[in-house]
């Protein structure tokens, strides 16, 4: 007899515990001191020794039913059939079946199916095996069997990915699986087309020692292919609407030159039609007339007519107009002259982002200033009633970005920002004027904001000189990015909810420093800005394969419950609200990115595009795979001959009656206990 | 000695002795007495108390004729009144190891002989301060302590029994105590067959014997025991004392674990007086436990009554000044029925 789970025996462990308590229970039988046994002695005598008896029967049976649990967690069999699989010549096989989107080409994914339904015809009654299809990833679709049914049914039910190719993560899974067998032959068949990008020498995966590798090259067949390998957008937002030049870059793979018309659709309607002559193996740019780009993100596929391999013979990309981002600088009502002047002109010229600034004073800014903003410059002022005050902390807390330029206000006055939004404590005002000021010295170049800077002669803020400045004191979970000469914060992070809380502790005017003179003050205004405001550069493409980060996107629609990512064949996942927000695109086409509750087609587009690469047919010798997976080791392998674990278990149901048996005993011992008990009450 | 005289106040609780106070410790049986108390005596006497006129006869103390009446009547009266005597009162206490047991589960529980000093003190405080004469007896196997009744011995009776109860809490008493005081009467008491619960049934009675013998005057005996002898064998030493007119109160105290048999756990059950073990499952002797303990307390009870003597059972997780209200309660009811 054997056991699946053999683990589970540890429960008999748990014997020990009735045991403990019958013992235990014995120690407290001390001796109990009493005034007289006058009376007890004259009580009929029944002895403990009749009473011990009927314990230890009852202990006898409470252990026996943990004996039996423990036993039938094991999961017992009888190895019968275990032994005739164990019989010489029984064969694990894995079929390693190539589904990348090259597959697609001509017949190859037809034959490759052939091949694998083949692979299982010949199977024996004793082998069992495992179908793995692999492109990027691997998987195995079946555990080892021998049911030639379900693995045909697998085999049908498969379809070409739009994956590249990685010989490693197949030849990886199938080693993985050979090395938990215990049969004594193992064999990989390989069928694939077998193109040279997808192994690399630097992929160290080796197969156990004694496997047989046979391989199936369902490629060697002569593709004319023209793929669409990559396209540009060029916007041009200078005139009155905003345009944008599209350039594809078109290789002709077929040893004969071709005459290809590229087709560019906006939105899904077809907007220009150009016939580009390729060379044979060459590429050929097609650059499309200016074509309106209207507002929003909107979709573009640069698409040729259909070839042999269909997978690579459009491209799509998303068109996203340039969004500024929005600033709105709050200031006191008797503000300085310049007070935002500096910030104000360095804003306006921005690009890459721009920026869309809007000024408010403090008694005329309203709770809904903050709706649709990125950033809010507090310069020199504090938000003190309450309603404002809490929808600033809101608008953070939801992702927002908050500059705040303290200078001598006392933002004390405002809990509400003092408590949830300040990175630092700010006590009184540095006045270094008489002894020359400091500069800021101590920079985090890691950092996002200074990274820009972080090269050699590309910004020198020690040119700057600060007379005055707040001196603060971070709170804890702040970040100092930047100090002054004399050790105190210039520049202090918080991160608050998903918005970003940033304390510049001089005047962002030339009333304290000398910065705003300085070039170095433009490109770090830039930076602040569109750090605070979280600004990413929309990217046109994906590849298949990459990750897509939508926790920004679910932060804000984080009250909402998450976004919806939805793949181009309408399979729907929800990101975000508690699970994962990264999401693997495996999909060529267009995903839709929406927050739940919103219609489709209303969602951010996210163009994905299929693996460039795997355009390259070029084959590499079977042999030569097989050699770099292969080990030259003969060590025998072992033969204990047993079935895997879950054929073995179709064998056994002798866990079920010991349960039942179990909780048979368990019940006759409550049943037996529950009278001894009465009894004796 | 007044009521004012200063006192060990360890036994006297206040609170047993407010509850005390309004009542009077009326003894049953009138004992002739020298100093006027409360105790009615059927000799007519000095008191405030008129009893009733009676005619003159020679001898009678001509100050006690009635003037007033003789104006009225032209006959010699004399005016008697009912004199107020004082008694003994003597406080007899067992101390054997049965009276060490104290629930081990009980928080604040007293052990049976401190219990029992309690009871003794606040009934011999009250007793002196009727200006009746305490004495004290302590025995275990025989007489340990004897403080002869006298109207000055209170402080000796509290210190005795604060010793028994010193000796009861530390597991052995003072060996100065031992027979300090034990007068040669007492000495033969000695010679008697030790006494345990057990195996010498009838033991009380010498002790009971020798004490009546060295009893000149007739006194309240308060016996406190948990009576582990046979309910015949506890008459038969308390008729010694009966018989030589004593009014006799049987104080009988016992832990509750000794009446509920509460236990659990099997185990060897240690006899405190003979250091005999027997194995025991509480849980199957309980009932038939239970059920010998109160026919033996019954028994007393009647038995107790049956020889005009006052019985009552005393459990040691009662308020002490609750069983002392409802037994001088009934002692009052008594009195008043005669």
């Amino acid at each position: 007899m054997s056991f699946l789970a053999p683990a589970f025996l540890a429960g008999l462990a748990a014997l020990a515990v009735p045991v403990l308590i019958h013992l235990i229970r014995r120690e407290t039988r001390r001796v109990t001191d009493f005034p007289s046994l006058m009376f007890l002695q004259r009580i009929p005598v029944r002895t403990m020794r009749q009473q011990r008896l009927r314990h230890l029967l009852l202990l006898a049976l409470r252990c026996l039913a943990l004996a039996l649990l423990a036993l039938a967690f094991a999961r017992p069999f009888i190895a019968r059939r275990a032994a005739l699989a164990g019989a010489p010549g029984a064969t694990v096989r894995v079929v390693l079946l190539d589904r990348s989107w090259s597959m697609g080409a001509g017949a190859r994914w037809a034959r490759a199916k052939a091949a694998a339904h083949a692979a299982v015809r010949g199977l024996g009654s004793a082998d069992r095996a495992v179908l793995v299809v692999f492109a990027g990833s691997a998987d195995a679709l079946t555990e080892p069997t021998n049911n030639r049914a379900l693995l045909d049914r697998a085999i049908d039910s498969l379809r070409v990915s739009d994956q590249g190719t990685r010989y490693a993560r197949a030849i990886k899974l199938a080693g993985d699986v050979l090395s938990r067998t215990n049969l004594p032959h193992r064999e990989v068949t390989l069928i694939s087309d077998f193109q040279r990008h997808g192994w690399s020498a630097g992929d160290e995966v080796r197969l156990p020692a004694g496997t047989v590798v046979r391989t199936v090259d369902v490629g060697g067949d002569t593709v004319a292919d023209v793929a669409v390998m990559r396209v540009t957008a060029t916007r041009d937002d200078a005139a009155d609407r905003a345009t944008a030049v599209v350039a594809a870059q078109v290789r002709n793979a077929s040893s004969a030159a071709r005459a290809v018309a590229a087709t560019l659709s906006l939105g899904g309607r077809a907007l220009e039609t150009r016939t580009v002559n390729i060379p044979a193996r060459g590429l050929a740019q097609v650059r499309f007339a200016p074509s309106p780009v209207p507002a929003g993100a909107s979709r573009a596929t640069v698409r040729i007519a259909p070839d042999a391999l269909p997978a690579d013979d459009a491209f799509h990309l998303v068109l996203t107009s340039d969004a500024a981002v929005p600033v709105l600088v709050v200031e006191p009502d008797r503000a300085r002259a310049r007070q935002s002047l500096y910030v104000e002109r360095v804003l306006a010229i921005g690009d890459r982002p721009s920026f869309h600034l809007t000024r408010r004073s403090a008694t005329a800014l309203r709770a809904s200033d903050f709706d649709g903003q990125a950033v809010v410059l507090l310069n020199e002022t504090a938000v003190t009633r309450g309603p404002i005050a809490d929808r600033l902390v809101q608008f953070v807390v939801h992702g927002g970005g908050l500059l705040i330029v303290p200078g001598t206000e006392d933002l004390a006055r405002a809990p509400a920002l003092a408590s949830a939004l300040m990175p630092a404590r700010l006590s009184a005002v540095t006045d270094l004027s008489a002894s020359g000021g400091t500069r800021v010295a101590e920079i985090a170049y890691a950092h996002s904001v200074f990274e820009l800077f972080s090269a050699p002669h590309s910004g020198d803020f020690a040119a700057a000189h600060v007379f005055r400045y707040r001196a603060a004191a971070p709170v804890p979970g702040s970040t100092v990015i930047a100090r002054f000469g004399d050790g105190a914060p210039a520049l202090v992070e918080r991160v608050v909810g998903n918005g970003r809380v940033l304390l510049w502790t001089t005047s962002i005017d030339d009333y304290w420093t000398d910065l705003p003179m300085q070039p170095v003050f433009v490109p770090f205004v830039h930076e602040l800005s569109a750090y605070a405001a979280r600004h990413q550069q929309p990217r046109s493409s994906y590849t298949v394969g990459d990750a897509l980060d939508v926790s920004r996107l679910a932060a804000r629609t984080a009250a909402d419950g998450g976004v919806v990512l939805q793949a181009p064949s309408g399979v729907k996942k929800l990101l975000g609200a508690g699970s994962t927000s990264v999401a693997e695109l495996t999909e060529a086409g267009f995903y839709e990115l929406r927050a739940t509750g919103d219609a489709p087609g209303t969602g951010q587009p996210i163009a994905v595009n299929v693996e460039a690469a795997e355009a390259d047919l070029t084959p590499m010798p079977p042999d030569e795979l097989v050699a770099a997976v292969t080990s030259r080791g003969t060590e025998p392998m072992s033969a204990s001959g047993q079935a895997s674990p879950p054929d073995a278990e179709r064998d056994q149901s002798l866990w079920w009656y010991l349960v039942v048996a179990a909780l048979a005993l368990l019940v006759v011992e409550s049943v037996w206990a529950t009278r001894l008990s009465g009894a004796t009450s | 000695m007044t009521a004012a005289a200063p006192v060990p106040v360890s036994f006297l609780d206040p609170s047993v002795l407010a509850r005390i106070g309004n009542l009077e410790l009326l003894a049953k049986v009138v004992v002739e007495g020298f100093i006027n108390g409360l105790h009615r005596s059927p000799h007519l006497g000095a008191s405030t108390d008129f009893a009733e006129h009676r005619p003159y006869m020679p001898g009678d103390d001509i100050r006690r004729i009635d003037w007033r009446l003789f104006g009225r009547t032209d006959r010699h009266y004399v005016k008697e009144f009912e004199a107020d005597t004082n008694t003994n009162f003597l406080v007899v206490l067992d101390v054997s190891p049965s009276m060490r047991y104290r629930a081990a589960e009980r928080a604040g529980a007293v052990t049976k002989l401190t219990y029992g000093a309690y009871l003794a003190a606040a009934l011999a405080y009250f007793s002196s301060l009727q200006r009746d004469r305490v004495g004290l007896v302590t025995f275990d196997r025989d007489i340990v302590e004897y403080v002869p009744p006298s109207a000055k011995h209170l402080q000796l009776v509290l210190h005795g029994l604060q010793r028994a109860a010193a000796a009861s809490a530390g597991g052995e008493e003072p060996a100065d105590a031992r027979g300090s005081r034990r007068s040669p009467a007492m000495s033969r008491a000695s010679d008697a067959k030790p006494r345990t619960g057990t195996d010498a049934p009838g033991s009380l009675v010498p002790v009971m014997r020798t004490l009546s013998e060295s009893l000149r005057r007739r006194s309240i005996v308060l016996l406190i025991s948990d009576l582990y002898e046979e309910p015949d064998d506890v008459i038969d030493a308390l008729t010694f004392l009966r018989g030589r007119g004593n009014d006799v109160i049987v104080a009988h105290v016992l832990d509750r674990d000794e009446l509920e048999f509460p236990f659990a756990d099997a185990g060897s059950f240690l006899d405190l007086e003979s250091g005999s073990a027997l194995p025991v499952i509480p849980d199957y002797v309980r009932t038939q436990y239970r059920q010998l303990i109160r026919a033996h307390s019954a028994a007393l009870a009647r038995r107790v009554g049956e020889q005009r003597m006052d019985y009552a059972l005393y459990d040691t997780a009662m308020p002490l000044d609750q069983a002392l209200f409802a037994y001088l309660a009934a002692r009052q009811r008594y009195s008043r029925v005669r």
